[in-house]
């Protein structure tokens, strides 16, 4: 009995070292090879406070836990600024450097380990068997899977999976990436540190190559085996690998040297396997392999494609866009959940959205920031220029939104447009000029910031978070959600659910504005490019921001869809936005019938509407071509 | 060099093409006919799915449905670089040379498929009596050339492979109107001399209506409209068509 | 600190250096050309010095025949990397393959390492053919394999450049890397050159772990510090640099670590090359930095 319970035992261990890398590769993206070497700062840590200090085991422990926690936050500070790539380099080289570093110091045992570390002890009781321990790390284990469950499955976890899917968006809907990077890759190391002071004490002893780089890849096969971003699946994935040893051990009746070999060669070739047969199941598209390991734990309907029926009554319920089922047969769109809506949507249709949204303004009450009811400019822009190499894309330009209007601009490829949409949002930084924000200079800001500010803008190429669903797309752009910050997610529980509801009310309204509640559960992946235009524009409402720059919302957009992005946009200064369209569809722009800056050779040279600059000669040669 | 009989068929006959870029469809049943010694435009605004349809053409992108004729062979199954050996030729809108590589390198990348060193030789030259700027920056980078260099360079880079249908995108993109203007004359003459045939995509309308024979109007992944020269250039408000 | 004991490390640091230096040029070549992350690396790398010294074991192999053994292993492994696993998953992956090959790869990893334990044993295996004998230049010492190893190394970094500039197949390559999109358009099939290029890296990384071998021996989990190495000189270097900045780097890297030994322990190099590593990374963000990097972006 002792031999299971034993078994059962380290389970619980790697589970939670499972469960917290889940949350750093799974959920937020982010790889990592050191995971092992983390687990190795919080056990040695311990181990030596217990063997040469003295110390007891929850000091001992919490102590490490600490500690890891400092070490992860400091080793992830630079490399989290830069590319994946560096994440990995930096990971690899402070795993080596760990195991170097406890081989070297002679205090710390060198290669053959630190000895004489205490028993588990509770209370004042020593823990000596397995069967002792094992209350003591379920309960640990409990708390280590309800903790990483609060921080998956909140607003904080929706936020980890869209710097997934799209950091640069992420940050455009005014999210600080680059904190939570910081903030989950500390955390998860903390726990790491906490799974690795447990394992020393489980063993007495610390041994560098219980926290080699090996073990940090069988960390990442338990994960990828499990499912990432599913926090079940880590539990499985680690039972599975720890279990594996005895089984070949005992029932293939290897030797034990020789079985611990081949279960690694085993669940090496594996993974390979895997990532080649599985690969957007895996790491990039979490849905897929969700529903792979976990029909149990979450409701997920059958794909359309088994039931075009559905799906078509679904497309054609109240639609007020074209027949939405027409519009691109080619995407099987994939959704979850479908049922549970219908009693939601059925009061949200566009038109009734529309108008409930506009009176919201009026009486004040809505999320939606009361504007000035007088048309002064919202945006100022003055002499803005930016020179990439010696190339000058802006060059000295002068912009006004008036408050409550649809500016259209338009102008030859290469006039810097988009460019421009760049540098008023914090994405470039502009060589000189001033960008005033309701008389706040937003010049040098970032991009968070500025959207903070309220300004942000939209991507020709929607990067809409395509494995979220679209009501999580929208969601996720409210700004100042307590559950997206772990004070409100541990200490204001109450709060953090009655914010969840109240944002999920905004979110459909934003949806039925823009005629896309039926599909508010369906995953990004499976709209209609079109729709997800629609979506990306609702995305940009709910981040509550006043000026919302577009950038061409109907390129790449079927014709039988262009009027509905019109009717969209016409109906956004109803709801107090101001709004810039870049935009080479000139025929959309007249229906909008919008004023128009016209840029060239990165200068503003005219401003009219459509047809009247049209009419101009000169401006037309410039639009056109000599 | 053309044969009657070859010159009686299309250079290119594209039907009933959908392409897009990782299941997505952005361009929707695109039939087209190039003729031989003929510069055709494909008109339309950003966005419209005119890149699209020369990279699916090039076979740069996949073809989810359509064919795709080239002097009368069939070529839809054909790999990219089967359709340059069969003079097939796509040049993107931007960054179109190496580089960091000579301008001497450039240009014999361009006859990669070129196995017959005396046809390279003669090509070589050719573009250099093209575009004799280059012969003089030979040893330079191609990236430290100025605009309209780098152009030329890219059209020579296509000439080395042995375009005889060149998809040429956006030649006029970033720079001046005059040297575009030159630019695309010298390809018009080219074409008439050489029997060659040119899709060319054009934002810069006016530009692409002087060489033209031919124009397609694109909008939103679909062709709209098909005239001659003499019709569009007739047409009162033609930019009403983006 | 004394004069000896910096030549004698400078002579050392110099040595490691330039077997960084043909890593990390081998491995920046293949993720610069084919952007495929290959952490796998380890794989030829071990498999060359095992096939090398147990075909002089078991075979009798005489060491030019050996070693040829070693890197034609280290090729085929390298390039049946490339077709079996790493293709298929960029396939279907599109853009977003870069953790995905990364899993692979560390699960390749650590598959081959216990693969050889299973049939070579843990204990490590020796390869001998190269004269061993110790020289010296005053006080400093080193071997004959050294210098053979330092000529070697340098020859190959060398070739290596001259192949990429002056030949067609090394146009190629750089045609690849330098504009894949205008490598398809004139006709280079990507595939073919991704497969040249795995070949030739592996085929270095296969030289560079027989003269390890030969020097030290072959263990089953060599390669991961020799990735690593690799792999971090490509980084700091730039993997798109030349083979000789990158050898340049190496050879940094190398001196540091060994000259710190004038003030640590032998021990705490790895700790040494940590922080070179954390300062780059700290610095590689801020302005100063950029424009040089911005330029040269722009001339590409």
């Amino acid at each position: 009995m002792e031999y299971q319970i034993d078994i059962v035992n380290q389970i619980l261990i790697f589970a939670m070292f499972a469960l917290s890398l889940n949350l750093l590769l799974g959920y937020a993206g982010q790889g990592s090879i050191a995971h092992a070497a983390f687990g190795a700062v919080g056990g040695y840590a311990a181990g030596y406070l217990s063997a040469k200090s003295g110390l007891g085991f929850a000091p001992s422990v919490l102590i490490a836990v600490v500690t890891s926690l400092i070490a992860g936050t400091l080793a992830s500070l630079p490399a989290l600024r830069l590319g994946e790539e560096y994440l990995i380099l930096l990971t690899f080289a402070f795993s080596t450097i760990v195991i170097s570093i406890v081989i070297a110091w002679s205090k710390l045992g060198g290669a053959y380990g630190l000895l004489g570390i205490q028993q588990m002890n509770l209370f004042g009781h020593d823990l000596p068997d397995p069967s002792d321990k094992f209350p003591l790390l379920l309960v640990l284990f409990l708390i280590v899977f309800a903790f990483c469950w609060r921080l998956g499955e909140s607003p904080f976890g929706r936020l980890l999976k869209a710097i997934r899917e799209d950091e640069l968006a992420t940050r455009s809907l005014g999210k600080n990436v680059y904190a939570y990077k910081v903030i989950v890759f500390g955390v998860t190391s903390a726990i790491a540190g906490l799974a690795g002071a447990l394992f020393v004490y489980y063993n007495q002893l610390a041994s560098p190559q219980e926290f080699s780089v090996n073990v940090s890849i069988s960390i990442i096969a338990m994960v990828v085996f499990g499912g990432s971003a599913n926090l079940f699946g880590s539990v499985l994935g680690a039972a599975l690998i720890v279990v594996s040893g005895p089984v070949l051990e005992k029932w293939v009746s290897l030797g034990e040297e020789k079985a611990a070999l081949w279960r690694l060669l085993l669940y090496g070739a594996a993974l390979v396997v895997l990532m080649v047969l599985r690969p957007q199941g895996i790491i990039p598209e979490r849905s897929s392999l969700r529903g792979w390991l976990s029909p149990l734990f979450r409701r997920r309907a059958p794909t359309p494609a088994l039931v075009p029926e559905l799906s078509a009554a679904m497309a054609g319920a109240g639609a007020p866009a074209p027949t939405a089922t027409s519009a691109a047969p080619e995407n099987a769109p994939a959704f979850v959940g479908a049922a549970q809506l219908g009693a939601v949507t059925s009061g949200l249709r566009q038109d009734v959205a529309q108008d409930r949204l506009v009176q919201q303004r009026e009486i004040g009450v809505a999320t939606l920031p009361s504007t000035a009811t007088v048309r002064e400019p919202v945006l100022v822009v003055r002499g803005l220029r930016k020179s990439f190499g010696g190339i000058t894309a802006v060059d000295g330009v002068d912009l006004d939104l008036p408050a409550g209007e649809v500016t259209g601009l338009i102008g030859p490829n290469g006039a810097g447009k988009s460019t421009l949409f760049g540098l008023f949002t914090g994405f470039l930084r502009p060589d000189a000029g001033t960008v005033l924000l309701r008389g706040t200079d937003v010049r040098g800001k970032s991009p968070d910031a500025v959207a903070g500010l309220g300004m942000v803008r939209s991507f020709q190429d929607v990067r809409m978070f395509q494995g979220l669903t679209v009501l999580e797309n929208v969601m996720l752009a409210e700004p100042r959600q307590p559950g997206e910050n772990l004070g409100g997610l541990f200490l204001r529980p109450a709060s953090v659910s009655s914010s969840e509801r109240r944002v999920r009310e905004h979110a459909l309204e934003y949806l039925a504005f823009v005629g896309l509640v039926e599909k508010a559960d369906w995953l990004t992946a499976g709209l209609a490019y079109a729709e997800q235009k629609l979506a990306a524009i609702a995305r940009v409402l709910a981040t509550g921001a006043e000026v919302l720059l577009l950038d061409e919302p109907t390129s790449g957009v079927d014709p039988r869809w262009v009027d509905s992005v019109a009717a969209v946009i016409r109906g956004l200064p109803a709801l107090g936005k101001t709004v810039c369209i870049v935009e080479h569809n000139l025929a959309f722009l007249e229906k909008i019938g919008a004023p128009c800056y016209f840029m060239e050779a990165g200068k503003i040279t005219a401003k009219a509407t459509v047809g009247e600059l049209m009419t101009d000669e000169r401006l037309r040669k410039a639009y056109f071509g000599v | 060099m053309a044969s009657p009989a070859i010159a009686t068929q299309p250079a290119l006959q594209v039907e009933g093409l959908r392409s897009g870029y990782f299941g997505r469809t952005v361009v929707f049943d695109v039939s087209l006919s190039i003729a031989p010694g003929k510069v055709t435009a494909l008109l339309g605004h950003n966005g419209a799915g005119k890149t699209t349809t020369l990279k699916a053409i090039a076979g740069l992108l996949p073809t989810f449905a359509g064919t795709v004729t080239l002097h009368g062979e069939p070529i839809t199954a054909r790999k990219a670089n089967d359709r340059v050996r069969r003079g097939l030729v796509y040049l993107p809108q931007e960054r179109a040379v190496f580089g960091t590589m000579t301008v001497r390198d450039n240009l014999l990348l361009g006859a990669t498929l070129v196995t017959d060193a005396a046809q390279r030789e003669r090509r070589y030259e050719q573009c250099l009596d093209l575009f004799p700027i280059l012969r003089e920056r030979l040893g330079q980078l191609a990236g430290t050339l100025s605009g309209g260099q780098q152009r030329m360079l890219a059209i020579s880079i296509a000439l080395m492979a042995g375009a005889r249908v060149l998809l040429l995108d956006e030649p006029s993109l970033g720079l001046a109107p005059s040297i575009s203007q030159t630019l695309l004359q010298t390809m018009k003459q080219l074409t008439e001399r050489e029997g060659m045939a040119i899709l060319l995509v054009e934002q810069a309308v006016a530009q692409a209506l002087e060489v033209a024979d031919h124009v397609y109007v694109m909008r939103s992944g679909q062709i709209v409209a098909e005239e001659t020269r003499t019709a569009a250039l007739a047409r009162e408000h033609w930019w009403e068509l983006f | 600190m004394n004069l000896h004991q910096f030549f004698q490390l400078f002579v050392n640091g110099t040595i490691n250096g330039s077997r960084y230096a043909l890593l990390g040029v081998s491995f920046a070549l293949i993720i610069s050309v084919t952007g495929r992350f290959h952490l796998a690396y380890v794989l030829s790398y071990t498999l060359a010095a095992y096939a090398a010294s147990s075909t002089a074991d078991a075979w009798g192999f005489p060491f030019p025949l050996a070693a040829l053994a070693g890197i034609i292993v280290a090729i085929a492994v390298g390039v049946a990397i490339e077709v079996v696993v790493y293709r298929p998953i960029a396939r279907k992956a599109g853009g977003s393959a870069l953790l995905t090959i990364f899993v692979a790869a560390l699960g390749l990893t650590i598959a081959a390492e216990n693969a050889i334990r299973l049939t070579w044993g843990s204990a490590s295996e020796n390869l001998s053919g190269l004269p061993r004998n110790g020289l010296s230049i005053g006080d400093v010492t080193f071997t004959a394999l050294d210098v053979i190893s330092l000529i070697v190394f340098w020859v190959l970094i060398v070739g290596l450049t001259l192949f990429l500039q002056r030949t067609r197949q090394g146009r190629l390559i750089t045609a690849v890397r330098v504009n894949p999109e205008m490598a398809r358009v004139v006709g280079i099939d990507p595939d073919r050159i991704y497969l040249l290029v795995f070949a030739i890296g592996s085929a270095l990384g296969g030289v560079a772990a027989i003269l390890f071998t030969v020097k030290y021996a072959a263990v089953p989990d060599m390669g991961l510090d020799a990735v690593f190495k690799g792999f971090l000189v490509a980084f700091l270097a730039g993997t798109a640099s030349s083979p000789t900045r990158i050898a340049g780097a190496a050879v940094l890297l190398g001196l540091v670590e060994s000259l710190s030994g004038l003030w640590l322990k032998a021990q705490w190099s790895p700790l040494v090359v940590f922080s070179v590593l954390f300062i780059y990374l700290t610095l590689l963000p801020l302005d100063f930095w950029r424009p040089r990097r911005l330029v040269s972006a722009f001339a590409r």
